[in-house]
């Protein structure tokens, strides 16, 4: 690392945030896409605004790469630090700074941990709705970089959804404000917190940010159906949606997960299907007796050969803590796997289920599904050993072959984890070249060293070699787990 | 002030390329946006309209720009859905005009307003290129998300030829209810009471009336809940006060008009949220007005543009005015951004859009 640049650095950290040790490093060294792992020049770890707005425009002044950091879970490679960059940690500016439930907003650090807010809320009758699995660990900075989701989006949409305002220092050093409190956000000419978020920390570093609150749900009805065919799942799917309603939530779980979440957390899964349905309502108690009353109707006439209603709040719990740990436990089947993320039309979801059963036996590796059927948002999870030569190529080549489907069936290469390294080869499948060159532009335009997060989303750049795939350290602990 | 009609992304390039200055036009039923210069040519787009692709089981819609909103909501009403974000003057405005100026009804409390449910465009931008933004199924995180920059970006930065949204399905039935209250605060505290309470309404405005204020509540559900829900609803609304109407079907959507009894020559459309309306409405107490979605849109009518401006930069607001003759539209607080004018560089650098 430049030493005047690292003087620099001196004179707005003292020693105790300012890292530079091997042993200081390794922790950063990587995010939740193990495959890839890259040292730092040095690590930072401000406590204030100023702090990173000063940083930042260091950086900008000397060319030097930063790259900020939450909690390090993204999943496609996006905290990965640059070889020799500098890598800002944000979890220490984690305050709740105001909450005001009257108007249904709460105004936040960029470090504070998605689950940390609904928990302040919660006195209220309040909660913040985007749920993604990591969410008792990754920060609403790294949230809106990905346009974060859980499995409750469909009706309430994305990270991007529940911002309604910002503060944030541009990758050149400008400090800029967009949006309000006001649920209309922007409201009057663009908007930028829609452009900001899901801009993968190309764009800058997100200082403040305003959220919207939702009231929590009267009452959760939740049911789970069982199948003899994956196919019969996803028509029901489409049942459901024909009939009028609009769930909560619609997620699918093929044999492979429904046995491996069984034996990791005995959930009350039937072991004997080829695919699980866990459909939920939410709202308002009468008007969601009588909407389950419907979908009772539709879920009896849809061939299911169990259907299964949660009758407490323990055991709609546990339907949850089954399907939110379904990947981990899937994982803990197998020495290294990958997580794809890609999204089909959901009415196109069952040939997607039928290639993907093609590409498991032509590469012969074991491939579990699990997704958000409600917004066709696949979550193949592709097992294999990477002590057997050539088993990682062979799990890429068929994680690609899936991506390529999605594309085909006219949906996206990611719903929700973002392209970061892993799968920037794979944008110009989804967009023009002239698209391209116009995003390439847009962050030249904001960022004319490329020093924030360069060498991510975009192809080209240099990777560093592939390693190895398995779980992030925390879910290895079981303290968080994937969808 | 010429033009062109417009029918295809290609007629609109080459009028894009060989104009110094493009002002596009929907349906013109926002006079107050097109008041241009004489050398500026109109791009008019009212020939682009149609539906292009619907997919009841996707919740997807794409839609040609210049496209009546009541064409589109006749064609989801079939299916039993609708644009949750509720869009305004549907009988008038294309749906190309509504994203453009980010316009939404009393209904956006519920789900969410137009940037919420836009998923994609195909654009010409300032240098004659035509592309998408975004994408075409309901969830996607792939690229920046230029579509939801352009809800309110008012065709500067580019012009939508088409635009992809997701719908949902409408409840079967609706309940619109008034509920009286004598002072702004007693009104605004309704409303926050609202806030925390568990009470999922479709719609939630107030406005001045003859004996204080009117509370404008609906919901939306199942026919044979809807009376006990309502009844619920006003049992917890510290309603002593406050005088149920449960109005009739055909009264439903006149009550949910936000822009209904506004007919001063100006209307303007104020963001604003809801702490911020008393000191606001001291100062527009003589102007025609409602509170939108929870009082977080304010729509006003008056005949003195110039002291609405004078109002909304003393209070800090930004607004935009719809209706009535005047050279710039946004007025209030200045919305510039250092932001926007990097995207504007790009797509638009010869500033040929206005
Ligand atoms: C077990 C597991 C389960 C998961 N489940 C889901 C899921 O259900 N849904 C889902 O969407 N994702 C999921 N993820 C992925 C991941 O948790 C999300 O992408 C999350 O938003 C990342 O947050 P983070 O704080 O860890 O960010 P990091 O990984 O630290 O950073 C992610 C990106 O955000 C940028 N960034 C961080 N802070 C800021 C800021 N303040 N301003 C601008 N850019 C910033 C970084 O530069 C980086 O590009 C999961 C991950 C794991 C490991």
């Amino acid at each position: 690392m430049n030493r005047s640049f690292f003087e620099a650095l001196q004179k707005i950290y003292p020693d105790n945030r300012l890292l530079t040790r091997d042993v200081e490093l390794l922790p950063y060294e990587s995010d939740a896409l193990t495959a890839f792992q890259t040292k730092p020049g040095a690590v930072a770890l401000p406590v204030s605004e100023d702090e990173i707005i000063d940083t930042v425009r260091l950086c900008h002044r000397m060319k030097v790469p930063f790259v900020a950091r939450g909690s390090g879970t993204s999943l496609s490679g996006g905290s990965l630090p640059i070889a020799d960059g500098l890598m800002i940690g944000l979890n220490r500016l984690n305050h709740i700074k105001k909450i005001d439930p009257e108007q249904r907003i709460a105004v936040v650090e960029p470090g504070v941990v998605n689950l940390h807010i609904t928990e302040a809320v919660r006195q209220y009758g309040l909660y913040y709705a985007p749920d993604p699995s990591s969410q008792s660990v990754c920060t609403i900075g790294g949230n809106i970089a990905f346009n974060s989701g859980g499995a409750h989006c469909l009706k309430y949409g994305m990270t991007s959804n529940h911002v309604l305002g910002m503060k944030v220092v541009l990758a050149d050093g400008t400090v800029t404000q967009f949006g309000s409190e006001s649920i209309e956000g922007v409201g009057i000419g663009p908007d930028l917190v829609g452009l900001f978020v899901g801009s993968e920390g190309l764009f800058g570093i997100a200082l403040e940010i305003t959220l919207r609150l939702m009231p929590a749900p009267q009452l959760y009805r939740t049911v789970m159906a069982a199948y003899d065919n994956l196919g019969r799942a996803g028509d029901t799917v489409s049942m459901v949606v024909a009939s009028g309603l609009l769930p909560g939530a619609m997620e699918i779980m093929d044999r492979l997960a429904i046995k491996a979440a069984e034996a990791s957390v005995g959930a009350g899964y039937p072991l004997d299907a080829e695919a699980l349905l866990i459909v939920e309502l939410e709202g308002e108690a009468l008007q969601v007796e009588a909407e389950f009353a419907e979908l009772r109707g539709v879920i009896e006439e849809s061939g299911a050969f169990e259907i299964h209603e949660a009758n407490s709040e323990d055991e709609r719990a546990r339907i949850w803590k089954g399907r939110k740990g379904a990947f981990s436990a899937v994982g803990r089947l197998s020495p290294d796997y990958i997580v794809q993320d890609g999204v089909v039309p959901r009415s196109r979801l069952g040939e997607a289920l039928v290639k993907i059963g093609e590409f498991k036996a032509k590469y012969q590796l074991d491939v579990a599904n699990v997704f958000h059927a409600g917004d066709g948002n696949l979550h193949p999870l592709i097992l294999y050993n990477g002590r057997e030569p050539g088993a990682l190529e062979k799990a890429e080549a068929l994680a690609g072959e899936i991506l390529a489907m999605c594309v085909d069936l006219g949906g996206s290469i990611t719903g929700e984890h973002g392209i970061g390294m892993e799968k920037r080869e794979y944008l110009p499948t989804m967009f023009s070249p002239v698209e391209l060159e116009i995003m390439q532009d847009l962050r030249r335009a904001i960022d004319p060293e490329e020093i924030a997060n360069r060498g991510k989303m975009f192809p080209g750049g240099e990777a560093p070699a592939l390693q190895m795939h398995g779980m992030h350290p925390l879910e290895r602990q079981g303290v968080i787990s994937r969808e | 002030m010429t033009g062109g009609m417009l029918n295809s992304v290609a007629e609109l390039q080459a009028f894009v390329n060989d104009h110094e200055r493009t002002h596009v036009v929907g349906r013109r039923s926002k006079t107050a946006l097109h008041q241009v210069d004489p050398d500026t040519m109109l791009a008019d787009m009212s020939g682009m309209r149609g539906i292009t692709e619907y997919q009841p089981q996707e919740y997807t819609l794409t839609v040609r720009a210049g496209t009546r909103v009541s064409e589109i909501q006749a064609e989801l009403r079939k299916e039993g859905q609708y644009l949750p974000f509720d869009p305004l003057l549907p009988n008038h405005a294309s749906i190309g005009g509504t994203v453009a100026c980010n316009l939404s009804g009393s209904r956006r409390h519920r789900y969410g307003g137009i940037r919420d449910f836009i998923l994609g465009a195909q654009v010409v931008d300032g240098l004659g290129r035509a592309f998408r933004v975004g994408g075409k199924v309901v969830k996607n995180a792939a690229g920046f998300d230029l579509s939801k920059f352009l809800v309110g970006s008012m065709g500067k930065y580019a012009i939508m030829t088409d635009l992809t949204f997701k719908v949902f399905p409408d409840a079967p039935d609706y309940q619109g209810l008034r509920l009286q209250y004598e002072t702004l605060d007693d009104a605004l505290n309704a409303v926050f009471h609202c806030n925390r309470s568990a009470h999922e309404l479709d719609v939630l405005d107030f406005a001045p009336c003859d004996r204080g204020w009117s509370l404008l509540a609906g919901l939306a559900g199942f026919q044979d809940t809807l009376p006990q829900r309502a009844k619920q609803f006003v049992a917890t609304m510290r309603a002593e006060s406050a005088l149920l109407d449960a109005t009739e079907a055909e009264d439903n959507a006149s009550l949910r008009d936000p822009l209904g009894g506004l007919t001063d020559d100006f209307l303007a459309k104020v963001v604003i949220s809801p702490r911020q309306i008393p000191s606001f409405d001291a100062r527009v107490h003589e102007m025609q007005r409602r509170y939108s979605a929870g009082g977080n849109i304010a729509w006003l009518a008056t005949h003195d543009i110039d002291a609405l401006k004078k109002i909304l930069e003393a209070e800090h607001l930004p607004g935009m005015v719809l209706r009535g003759a005047i050279d710039r539209p946004l007025i209030g607080k200045n919305i510039e951004s250092p932001l926007a004018a990097r995207v504007k560089r790009v797509l638009d650098p010869h500033n040929k859009l206005l």
